[in-house]
């Protein structure tokens, strides 16, 4: 009697597979990071980075302040040129092809590579003008077509029906979520294929960070999604795969699921639990 | 695994809570645990005083039960915890439920007691070995949850299979007392009864091993063969 | 703390607390802000009430006089202002002071009719004045020479016939001095438009004349052309004057006989006569519109009689002018340089040394300025440019002397360090993160840079124009060598082709103050017209600072969510 329990039967383990864990090495790979150092002058912010990221996945990066995250996820658009001293080594593959190659054109990589700032930073223009701001960069000014832009990347950032009635107010009369859900919606509006979040919700109240946290969920079924947080709870809820970094290195890369219940190193485990110190 | 289950939190309150808790369950091991001697030597002494005792002890246990659940779920709802603290919390509100129920047993033989020396029957049929090994074992799962000891879960394991067998034994002699001597059923019966709690008991014990080897491992054991549940205890991490 | 301490310790004891206490710096920097507050408005007080009491028609009264050799004389005239004086002052000046007095008071008296006294203002004993009265009859000239004249109307006439006398002289002259004020309007302003374009026209004829003789293309054809067009300027010309010389007869027509006060009856020509009035007669409205048109002459019209009568309109337009011209060239070259600074330039070593330049370049005295514009650009510059195109007018020069252009330059050479210290401080204020926004978006620098960072760094530039155009209108040392002069015979800007004429001279406020004040040959009667002046040339920059503050503000609103 005992004895048949102590056996899984075959067709309990077909309903419940023995591990929920996601398996990278079957994911189509939209980002590789192979070996990445970074150097801000004579300082090391990255050691050795590898790193895969599933399209049309969530990747989050936790770690301690100044363990690097923000400046890795920074790489991905190459917003680190714009700092002076900073010298990368090792690459990054984008769909196979390397980003940081020479005669790669930065404008045309960030229109690729999204990006969404911890502090909302929708500029001083009109709600519309925000989300029309990357289309006309590229020279489209066409009403109609910018019309139907903003309207789509709105809702798509779930803003449309707060605004639209006040399409021509200054973004900058809008609430901290509301701008925040607005710079992605300008972030979506000229349709990359990678969003990079650092740390979005950092300077919001609790329901617009849920907001957020929808937002992202909704977005990932169309873009590959990296988010830096310092929020822990909101990697888990958010994440599908967890990166822990610490010191300028990638300590454990997982599933979130097995990082938050069940880490492999002890450094993540403290990092989680709230030992770090 | 020589860290405390507590650990350094940088949170010392919650480095509180989580002491509390695992004392807290100490506690109520140490109260199972008498009450499953004094259920036993109850039953061999057909003490009947000693099994009033333990019939009205085991409401302590069942109040630290409902004190341990709530504190966990606060806990959880404030602390947030994760990785080890979050397998600790979970395996602690597994274990004061197998707890419970090895208090409710012990109880049962409480009961058996009671009603054999009501009466006048004496045990005819020695569940003392049974008794011991199963006691040993519930002393064994506390210990390794206390040490976070997986070996000595494993050894908890093992054992119960050794009580499974003893079970099976005892119990084929139960039938024979029944078919040579039809007058001794009912008493037999009590017996039965009480051996049946003692297997229940080890049941429970061996249970608690495994959430002790799921919270110091991270794998759930739960439903496997021993010699699987060897394997992923030894699994280096 | 010890209870009950003795008398004698209790006073420094509290003094001691009060000053632990603080209130004591309360007091010391409120103080401050209170002399500060009171030196300001004294200031603007003291300029208002100086200037613009001299606007307002004082009455004229009527005394008699015994100066020290015993005569008497009536005196007729205004009074100025009266004061104390110590009696050895007085002894000083040749008068004996009656008794032991030690002080005495003296009052100037504004007596006017500078052709029959050779001076307007004197100065007299209050002692020895007889009774003052002041009659209605008595009559204000303003005239075009000599100042201001007092007497008492006798008779209108007309070419010489006696047109009326008596009581319904005073009448009769109204008329005549409308009549004659529409007729001067007409002759000035044919002289000024008409005759100033076709000379404007012949000067321009004779320079293409040149210079296309210098270039040996001076042909028949063109010639001919050249001289027709000349000829026909020529008849324009002596039609203008004909018609000139029959306003002019009409305006000679009418003139008056006025006795003044040393009883001598005097010949005046209404031609000369800008307003007659009668203050003792004037009721108190009438005193207000006499003020308020005089303020607008004050402020519309042409200066006179060497800058001390008459308004200051060139010089009030000379002023906002150059500091248009000014904003125009500092601006662009201000904000292009911060620009580089800020956002281009490797902040580094270099970076540091050229902002400690610019920021000792803002305190590099003004009227150095002044002497490197005269040697730079005037005769260098300048001198190149009459070289290289407008060589037909050599040896006059036309950019190789002071002008509008020089003063222009040299002002915004002086100002530009505040223009690019304030951008880069607008640049600075732009946090990172809208920049970081837009370059995330696919924008490249100067993307970024036109589309985001000039306008929102709009307001920090607005406060560089502000400051220094608030610098540049007060400014006078530099211009006083690079383009200002006493009086300027056109304006800058006129209807002539190319209308704003950079080469021209012109006036500025600033040294109008300084002029009239200090260079005045009548330095009584140009005083307050000097308070007048400075007061107009701080609202000037008031007007000038708060369009400017009003366009920072409403710029600030635009991105104050942003920063």
């Amino acid at each position: 009697m005992t004895a048949s329990l102590n056996r899984r039967p075959p067709e309990l383990a077909a309903l419940v597979p023995q591990s929920s864990k996601r398996d990278l090495n079957q994911a189509d790979i939209c980002l590789e990071v192979q070996n990445l150092d970074l150097y801000y002058g004579d300082k090391q912010a990255l050691r050795g980075v590898n790193l895969r990221i599933a399209r049309h996945q969530v990747t989050a990066f936790i770690g301690p302040s100044g363990c690097g995250k923000s400046t890795l996820l920074r790489c991905f658009n190459r917003m680190n040129d714009l700092v002076d001293g900073v010298r990368v080594d090792g690459r990054i593959l984008m769909n196979g092809s390397d980003i940081n190659a020479r005669g790669v054109d930065v404008a045309a990589l960030r229109r690729r590579v999204g990006m969404v700032f911890q502090k909302p930073n929708p500029l001083p223009k009109s709600i519309y003008e925000n989300v029309a701001y990357g289309l006309r960069l590229q020279g489209i000014n066409s009403r109609r077509l910018l019309d139907e832009v903003v309207e789509r990347s709105l809702r798509g950032a779930a803003l449309w029906d707060e605004v639209k009635d006040r399409l021509n107010d200054s973004a900058l009369g809008l609430s901290g979520g509301q701008q925040q859900r607005l710079v992605i919606a300008r972030a979506i509006a000229i349709e990359p294929e990678v969003l990079l979040l650092d740390e979005p919700a950092s300077a919001l109240d609790p329901i617009s960070t849920l907001k957020i946290e929808e937002l992202i969920y909704e977005l990932k079924g169309n873009y590959t999604i990296l988010i830096v947080t310092h929020n822990m709870q909101q990697a888990a809820r958010v994440s599908d795969y967890t990166a822990f970094m610490y010191l300028g290195e990638m300590v454990e890369y997982d599933d979130t699921n097995t990082l938050f219940t069940n880490p492999a190193k002890q450094q993540t485990e403290d990092y989680v639990t709230g030992r770090y110190g | 695994m020589s860290r405390s289950l507590v650990g350094q939190h940088i949170s010392a309150e919650f480095n509180q809570e989580l002491a509390d808790i695992t004392n807290r369950i100490m506690l109520m091991g140490g109260l199972v645990e008498q009450q499953v001697k004094d259920a036993l030597e109850s039953l061999h002494e057909e003490n009947r005083q000693l099994a009033a005792v333990v019939v009205t002890t085991d409401y302590k246990i069942n109040a630290l039960e409902v004190a341990i659940d709530e504190e966990c779920m606060q806990i959880i709802a404030r602390r947030q915890p994760a990785a080890s603290d979050l397998r600790l919390v979970m395996t602690v509100i597994k274990v004061i439920t197998d707890l419970e129920r090895i208090g409710d047993e012990a109880e049962g033989i409480g009961q058996v007691a009671l009603a054999l020396a009501a009466r006048g029957d004496s045990a005819q049929i020695d569940l003392v070995s049974m008794g011991r090994h199963v006691r040993q074992m519930v002393r064994n799962s506390l210990d390794a949850f206390a040490r976070t000891d997986v070996d000595l879960a494993l050894e908890v394991a093992r054992e119960e299979e050794v009580v499974d067998r003893e079970y099976e034994s005892v119990v084929r002699q139960l039938i024979t007392y029944m078919m040579e001597d039809p007058r001794t059923i009912s008493s037999t019966i009590e017996l039965m009864w009480a051996a049946r709690s003692l297997e229940r008991i080890a049941d429970h014990a061996r249970n608690i091993a495994e959430y002790i080897i799921f919270l110091v491992k991270g794998r759930d054991v739960r439903h496997l063969s021993l010699e699987q549940m060897e394997k992923a205890a030894r699994a280096v991490r | 703390m010890q209870t009950t301490p003795t008398t004698n310790d209790e006073a420094p004891l509290r003094f001691k607390t009060w000053v632990a206490s603080g209130d004591p710096w309360i007091w010391i920097t409120g103080s401050g802000v209170t002399i500060s507050l009171i030196a300001v408005v004294g200031l603007l007080l003291l300029m208002a009430i100086r200037g613009m009491g001299h606007f307002w028609p004082s009455d004229v009264m009527r005394t008699s006089y015994q100066d020290a050799n015993g005569t008497t004389t009536v005196i007729v005239g205004e009074l100025v202002e009266s004061e104390e004086v110590t009696a050895a002052r007085v002894r000083d000046s040749g008068y004996q002071p009656a008794d032991g007095k030690t002080f005495l008071r003296r009052d100037l008296i504004k007596i006017g009719n500078r052709d029959a006294f050779s001076q307007d203002f004197r100065w007299l004993l209050v002692d020895r004045m007889g009774p003052v009265s002041y009659p209605k009859e008595l009559l204000v000239l303003e005239r075009r020479e000599w100042g201001n004249a007092y007497g008492a109307l006798v008779a209108v006439k007309e070419n010489g016939q006696l047109v009326a006398s008596g009581n319904s002289a005073w009448a009769e002259l109204q008329r005549r001095v409308e009549r004659t004020h529409s007729l001067f309007t007409e002759i000035h302003g044919i002289e000024k438009s008409e005759i100033g374009a076709i000379n404007y026209a012949i000067e321009r004829l004779r320079l293409k004349e040149r210079g296309l003789e210098r270039t040996g293309q001076l042909t028949a054809v063109a010639a001919l052309e050249i001289k027709e067009d000349r000829a026909k300027y020529q008849a324009d010309y002596s039609d203008v004057q004909k018609r000139l010389g029959v306003l002019y007869a009409e305006i000679r027509r009418d003139s008056i006989t006025l006795r003044i006060s040393d009883g001598s009856e005097r010949e005046i020509s209404l031609a000369k006569v800008v307003r007659v009035y009668r203050p003792n007669d004037m009721g108190v409205v009438a005193k207000i519109r006499f003020y308020c048109e005089k303020l607008w002459e004050f402020v519309s019209d042409e200066p006179r009689e060497s800058n001390t009568e008459g308004g200051i309109f060139p010089a009030i337009f000379g002023t906002v002018l150059m500091v248009v011209v000014m904003s125009i060239l500092v601006m662009p070259l201000g904000v292009m340089a911060a620009v580089y600074l800020r956002e281009y330039a490797k902040q580094g070593l270099l970076t540091r040394l050229v902002r400690i330049a610019v920021n000792n370049l803002a305190g590099v005295p003004s009227v150095v300025y002044g002497v490197f514009g005269l040697g730079f650009f005037v005769y260098f510059m300048g001198g190149r440019i009459d070289q290289l195109f407008f060589s037909e007018a050599l040896p006059a020069p036309t950019f190789g002397t002071p002008g509008l252009l020089w003063s222009s330059v040299v002002l915004a050479l002086l100002t530009l360090p505040v223009v690019i210290v304030s951008t880069e401080e607008g640049l600075t204020r732009i946090p990172r993160s809208i920049r970081e926004g837009s370059l995330a978006l696919g924008a490249t620098q100067a993307e970024t840079l036109w589309r985001v960072v000039l306008p929102m760094a709009a307001p920090g530039i607005m406060t560089g124009l502000i400051l220094s155009v608030a610098r540049a209108a007060g400014e006078v040392a530099p211009l006083m060598m690079v383009g200002v002069v006493k009086l300027a015979p056109s304006l800058p800007l006129d209807s002539n082709f190319p209308f704003l004429h950079l080469d021209r001279k012109f006036m500025h406020m600033g040294f109008h103050i300084y002029d009239v004040g200090f260079q005045s040959p009548n330095v009584e009667a140009a005083r307050p017209l000097v308070y007048a002046t400075a007061l107009l040339l701080v609202v000037v920059v008031i007007v000038l600072n708060i369009a400017a503050i009003h366009m920072r503000n409403r710029l600030r609103e635009r991105y104050r969510g942003a920063e």
